[in-house]
């Protein structure tokens, strides 16, 4: 039986949007918890060296995420694909294989009445994709020479239509917001570490201060735990946020191609792929990738899923994926 | 005093109310003009491409000048249709109906090329015929998903005008259900196979 791509679609935004609010949630809870606990400790004398910690941390944040968003706006896909070391292909190429690609995405762009993204190839062996950019007005989607080589004309239409579902579905805003806020939340982290270091320096400096040194490394221990849980947990959630709308861009793929086979055989040689030489820039680019390698941080589901979930076979779904 | 601002409201609400089905119907009619203009587009490259197939063709093919004649003819014919559909200003249900039948001639005649490219290993390997092979099917893809395409737009656009409250005032503001651009024979809705 062929997959229900319209439902599949509507069940992965429905869990998309319960795991955003409990971000939002999670944060949230975060700097209450730093405030209150700061309040309890401190007792009668809560005199902080920072008024409203707990939400100067929220502040710092949501601050920093706002400033990473606004960075990454700046720049459309193809400087992602360009800071990869992908080249770009241009529409009157005389290679044969760049060409077939140009097609490829054209016809795709015509399937979802999207503007025409920039196509570029990645020189890698592996067989590996991703679509980057902000809105389809600027986006880019990026495939590696590996998979020209190794897939065949159906099988490189599955992976672009699955790109194409991540621009269609703004896959990439989501991901970028959610990498922005965890790295907001690494930022608290690190201003904990240095409020703690700047601290024992000043303790050590000048013995007469009284407890304001404790009430500092206070702070900066709160800082550093909320800022390292919030991280930790964030970064789970980023990755499972991530691997819903992996299930979305193959119902979508699905959708645009009608043709169930292409998307799955690519994935199924995907599976079987022995090169892994793909540049890797950051951690904040994993989600971009077509694959990635299965564990609670990892921002796609195992292949073998999503190959049942495409070609609609039953399948036991785990409540965390 | 009273009553009359309550129908001066009621009147300017449904005013608005009218105004919004109205511009509804105008947007949708533009979808669809719009989707047709894409297919428009790739059946024009599609006649565009025919000529160098068979110029390339032609020099391994000496046996099948009727073949080629046919696939030529339909070409020619199925060209027509759409100059004839453009120039009535769009999609009509005549116009429709002949280019579908046009277009369902040239796939039949191009598929059997196609079937004798097949005969000849030199010929399929060419560098020419691969590329030329390459444009057919990305152009066949092409007509296929600005159809598809075409064909949501359409239905969106024919199912407003029959829900309400559209359906009491769409054929009063000009606006009919619009045919689908369905290739009508089975043989018609397999691509034309193009092997690599």
């Amino acid at each position: 039986m062929a997959m229900d791509f319209w439902e599949a679609q509507r069940r992965a935004r429905l869990r998309t949007a319960f795991y955003l609010a409990l971000f939002v949630v999670l944060t949230l809870l975060a700097a209450v918890c730093a405030e209150l606990v700061l309040r309890y400790v401190a007792g009668d004398n809560y005199e902080p060296p920072l008024p409203l910690l707990g939400f100067g941390f929220l502040a710092v944040t949501f601050a920093v995420a706002a400033y990473n968003y606004l960075m990454y706006k700046q720049h459309g896909g193809g400087y992602v694909a360009e800071s990869m070391g992908a080249y770009p292909i241009s529409a009157d190429t005389r290679d044969f294989h760049e060409k077939q690609l140009y097609n490829i995405v054209h016809e795709m762009a015509i399937a979802t009445s999207l503007p025409m993204p920039e196509v570029y190839l990645i020189p890698s062996e592996e067989i590996n994709a991703f679509a980057a950019g902000l809105n389809p007005k600027n986006a880019a989607i990026a495939i590696t020479e590996g998979a020209m080589e190794r897939l065949n004309r159906d099988e490189i239409q599955g992976v672009i239509a699955h790109e194409f579902g991540h621009i269609k579905n703004a896959d990439m805003v989501i991901s970028l917001r959610l990498a922005a806020m965890v790295m907001g939340f690494f930022f608290a982290l690190y201003i904990g570490l240095r409020i703690m270091q700047l601290s024992q320096f000043r303790s050590r400096d000048s013995n007469g201060r009284g407890n304001g040194g404790h009430i500092m490394i206070l702070a900066a221990l709160i800082i550093i735990v909320a800022g390292a849980l919030t991280w930790f947990f964030g970064t789970i959630l980023k990755a499972t946020v991530s691997r819903q709308r992996e299930y979305l861009a193959d119902a979508s793929a699905v959708q645009f191609t009608r043709n169930p086979d292409g998307i799955a055989n690519a994935l199924r040689k995907i599976a079987k792929d022995q090169y892994h030489d793909m540049p890797k820039t950051g951690a904040a680019y994993s989600h971009l990738y077509l694959e990635d390698r299965s564990s609670i941080f990892a921002t796609h589901p195992p292949i073998e899923k999503r190959i049942a979930a495409i070609e609609g076979h039953q399948y036991e779904e785990k409540p965390n994926d | 005093m009273w009553s009359w601002i309550i129908i001066a409201a009621i009147i300017v609400i449904l005013v608005l109310f009218v105004v919004g089905i109205y511009n509804r119907l105008v947007t949708l009619r533009n979808q669809v003009k719009n989707a047709w203009s894409q297919i428009d587009v790739q059946l024009q490259r599609r006649y565009d491409l025919i000529p160098n197939l068979v110029e390339t063709v032609k020099g391994y093919m000496n046996f099948e000048k009727g073949t080629l004649e046919s696939v030529i003819k339909a070409r020619n014919q199925a060209s027509a249709a759409r100059e004839q559909l453009a120039q009535s200003g769009g999609p009509t249900e005549g116009s429709l109906k002949n280019l579908i039948g046009a277009e369902t001639a040239l796939r039949s005649s191009l598929g059997n090329i196609m079937a004798l490219v097949e005969n000849y290993p030199q010929l399929r390997a060419s560098e020419p015929m691969q590329r030329l092979q390459e444009e057919l099917s990305s152009t066949e893809n092409r007509v296929a998903f600005a159809r598809q395409a075409y064909n949501d737009q359409v239905m969106g656009y024919n199912t407003y005008q029959q829900e309400f409250p559209a359906v009491l005032l769409a054929s009063m503001f000009g606006h009919h259900p619009v045919d689908m651009f369905e290739v009508d024979t089975p043989e018609a809705k397999k691509n034309v196979k193009v092997a690599f």
